[in-house]
């Protein structure tokens, strides 16, 4: 296929590089194998990873197929676009803001507007009830993942220190971004405290060009889109290879509900296009990866009978288990000038605080990390924080330049009654949108409470004359968890569901619990290892429902561009 | 500005009729939008061209929306050719129901909420000092404003037993400073860097400013005498979980 390369008008991913094409198109009526739901973080790697192995895949994506150089800007307001900005309902004793906090929509999906931290989970995040008898264990090791986890740090690829201390220690491909003030200001602190830190990443944002892909120029405005291309997503990373391979991606198609036959497989999504007109798409197999909440919601939107509380809930547990992670942002006046908008969002932070510590009363930790709200998120912050308003708000405002702002990444553990429901309300396609409850429990609140004063802690040890903080949540993982027990789970550890053998979940929603990294380099990787299983399972996994557990190979020969000759650096 | 209510400085003397606001008096990020994106320039000098017509609330409401708008997020200070628009821009998103992606449960419809905390907010001005909100004095409007920030409404207003009074605060200043902070002349008084895509930045540490940025001069300023809405030190409100729509940070 020949790539529209320097062509006007070619449609822009990041300034050097352009969608490839003609992009093949598959038929409705006639089934292709796979037909992936939400083309987002794990939709992006499934899809590419299946082209590429010659299958033939079609990518619903429930909103635009992004050209960077046309769609977006370099502005807070103005990248209002990029998130999930339809109607849910959100309540609970600690209701989660969701929209641009949390929900991409569009070719990308959220890893448009991820800040794109990315450790990876520690091996006892695998494991957390075995080790404290809190939540559930994954029905996989960490040491399952780690090869999938090199091969996306590799894939994307990750920039930050050759020594990564915490959990598995482990290198990153690309060096080390420098420095920015708040980044200064995390390491500053956490030294006086004697807590150890790492800086310059682990980012999923070039800090050296990438084949068609530029490297960082320090603008800050990661979480609007990133135009320059430097800040990984799959809209770039993945996405394009993936077209090149055939896979079609069909953009502004909203799903509606999966088709179940009478023999209890699916045979393919009913979606509407732009125009509101209805579509089915013939599929030998179907993988929703829609993220928390919309992959719940279309299992239950496609209830019917024989499955009357929605698809794959035999169990009972779709929707439940929703977590959030606590995302308080302590921010700190300082006498100083900082301008806290260059820099990436994210590019420092401490694990020092990630594991159990019998000491503190609770089980699990948390993350220190960088967080860099631009003018109009820092001003709402300084609303719930301070209380700011009319002429405190202006005065605040001024001193804009004078704050830092850093982030507690909390663990909350996955309680049944935090779940996502179908709501009274309806989308304009007629189709009932989400209810989202969320509660914390005497263990969370505990640890937020801790993670708050440790963080304040260290602002003042930078040197702030001034401390403040707001409670918040990042993260939006379960709902549609993963576990050895059909009778406790949603899925099984590829993300096949448990009642019906050729219906898939592959996204965050598949979390059984969610550690205090943040989830995105985790949700890649496990795309990467379903679709090798996937792959080394072949066509009978459109027939058999045959379940084989067995750890699938790693296929390195499937790679996008660009991925040869890197390595994962360990300096011991 | 329908009230004119004036910060002083700190030698003495209103502060009035500023072109611009804020420590940092020669810097304008307009002033640089040649090194911008044709489309961020294109969707930044319009925010600044264009304010759209008030099509969502009726007259009435539009004028007590405004006075409550002048002390949340109170632009005394600021010449009147260079106020930045906010309730046109609220307005144009009810209009068009632009939704941030949630409702909390326990809350209307957001275009409901405004009309409804529109008509009880002039509802108390009459029973507390029996004048409609626009025609009271700063300090009473500032009263109710403030009683309302507290989540204390003085008077109680049965409105507020059905709409949980925080939750309409943060949704009517997030909607204000999203409005004030998304402006172009709002980034000059805070001395934001603007728009940065193609150029970037290159001094990252030690707030030191690129070659077209500004030092700071501060000086010492005061709110008006009659205004209640200076930050006292315990200010922060209680805590309900995350207020509306806490985006932009990770």
């Amino acid at each position: 296929m020949a790539l529209l390369s320097g062509k006007n008008g070619a449609h822009r991913l990041g300034p050097m590089q352009t969608l490839p094409g003609p992009m093949k198109t598959w038929p409705e009526n006639e089934p292709v194998d796979y037909c992936v739901v939400g083309v987002g973080s794990a939709g992006g790697v499934l899809l590419q990873r299946l082209a590429r192995a010659g299958f033939r895949v079609v990518g619903l994506e429930a909103g635009p197929f992004w050209d960077t150089e046309k769609d977006w800007v370099s502005d807070e307001k103005g990248s209002y676009e990029l998130y999930w900005n339809d109607l849910r309902i959100t309540g609970g004793t600690n209701p989660l803001a969701l929209g641009e906090n949390n929900s991409g929509k569009g070719v990308g999906g959220g890893s448009v507007h991820w800040a794109a931290f990315t450790p990876r989970f520690h091996p006892s995040d695998f494991r957390i009830y075995t080790e404290d008898g809190v939540g559930v264990d994954w029905p996989m090791s960490y040491w399952d993942l780690k090869p999938w986890y090199e091969l996306l740090e590799r894939e994307i690829p990750v920039a930050g220190p050759a020594w990564f201390p915490w959990g598995d220690p482990h290198g990153h491909p690309y060096g080390p971004h420098p420095l920015g003030g708040v980044g200064d200001v995390l390491v500053r602190g956490c030294s006086k405290l004697g807590i150890r830190t790492v800086a310059g990443g682990p980012v999923a944002i070039l800090s050296a060009s990438h084949g068609d892909r530029p490297h960082c120029i320090y603008r800050g405005f990661c979480l609007q889109g990133c135009k320059v291309g430097a800040k990984a997503s799959t809209l770039i990373t993945h996405v394009p290879d993936a077209i090149v391979h055939g896979a079609e991606i069909r953009a502004h198609a909203m799903a509606a509900r999966i088709n179940l036959r009478n023999d209890g497989r699916v045979d393919g999504v009913v979606y509407f296009d732009c125009d509101g007109k209805e579509h089915f798409q013939r599929a030998r197999a179907v993988i929703v990866s829609g993220y928390a909440i919309e992959t719940p919601r279309l299992l239950f939107n496609s209830a019917c009978p024989g499955h009357s509380h929605g698809l794959a809930n035999s169990s009972g547990t779709l929707g439940k288990y929703l977590m959030a992670q606590a995302g308080n942002v302590v921010a700190g006046r300082f006498e100083d000038l900082i301008r806290l908008y260059k820099a990436p969002p994210a590019h420092a932070l401490s694990e020092e605080f990630y594991e159990t510590d019998p000491q503190r009363g609770f089980a699990r930790g948390f993350a220190i990390q960088t967080v860099g709200p631009l003018p109009i998120a820092f001003a709402k912050q300084m609303v719930a924080a301070m209380g700011a308003w009319g002429w405190g708000m202006r005065r605040v405002m001024m001193d804009y330049n004078h704050w830092a702002t850093l982030g507690v990444l909390g663990e909350i553990l996955p309680w049944e009654d935090n779940r996502v429901e179908l709501a009274d309300e309806k989308d304009r396609h007629g189709l009932p949108v989400a209810k989202v409850t969320f509660n914390l429990h005497d263990n969370d609140k505990k640890l937020i409470e801790f993670g708050k004063n440790k963080v304040m802690e260290v602002m003042w040890a930078a040197g702030a004359q001034q401390v403040v903080q707001e409670s918040r949540f990042a993260h939006l993982v379960g709902a549609s968890r993963m576990g050895k027990d059909p009778s406790t789970s949603v899925v099984d550890k590829f993300g096949r569901t448990h009642d019906i053998p050729n219906l898939f979940v592959c996204d965050g929603s598949i979390f059984p619990t969610q550690g205090s990294a943040n989830p995105g380099l985790t949700i890649q990787a496990l795309a990467a290892r379903t679709a090798d299983y996937l792959i080394g399972q072949g066509d009978p996994i459109f027939f058999s429902s045959r379940r084989d557990q067995h750890e699938p190979q790693i296929r390195y020969d499937l790679s996008p561009p660009f991925t040869r000759f890197k390595g994962n650096p360990r300096i011991a | 500005m329908s009230k004119r209510s004036l910060p002083t400085s700190a030698t003495g003397g209103e502060i009035r009729d500023l072109r611009q606001p804020g420590y940092y008096p020669r810097y304008s990020t307009l002033g640089q939008k040649k090194a911008w994106d044709e489309t961020t320039r294109h969707v930044v000098t319009g925010r600044v061209g264009d304010t759209p017509p008030v099509r969502f609330f009726s007259r009435e409401e539009a004028e007590v929306l405004q006075a409550i708008i002048d002390h949340v997020l109170p632009q005394d200070d600021r010449s009147e050719e260079r106020t930045i628009p906010i309730l046109p821009v609220i307005d144009e998103r009810l209009f068009k129901n632009e939704l941030n992606g949630f409702r909390y449960e326990d809350m209307p419809p957001d275009r409901d909420a405004y009309r409804l905390a529109i008509k009880a907010i002039d509802v108390m001005a009459r029973e507390r000092f029996d004048a409609s909100f626009p025609a009271l004095t700063v300090h009473r409007q500032e009263l109710i404003l403030k009683s309302l920030h507290d989540g204390e409404p003085d008077p109680a207003h049965p409105i507020w037993k059905t709409m949980p009074v925080h939750r309409f605060w943060a949704l009517l200043m997030e909607d204000c400073v999203t409005a004030y902070y998304a402006h172009p002349w709002a980034w000059d008084e805070i001395g934001f860097g603007g728009p940065a895509y193609p150029r970037g930045y290159m001094r990252l540490e030690n707030g030191l400013p690129e070659p077209w940025e500004t030092e700071e001069e501060r000086y010492e300023w005061n709110a008006p005498v009659d205004s209640l809405s200076e930050i006292e030190p315990e200010g922060a409100p209680p805590e309900h979980g995350s207020l509306h729509g806490h985006g932009g940070t990770h």
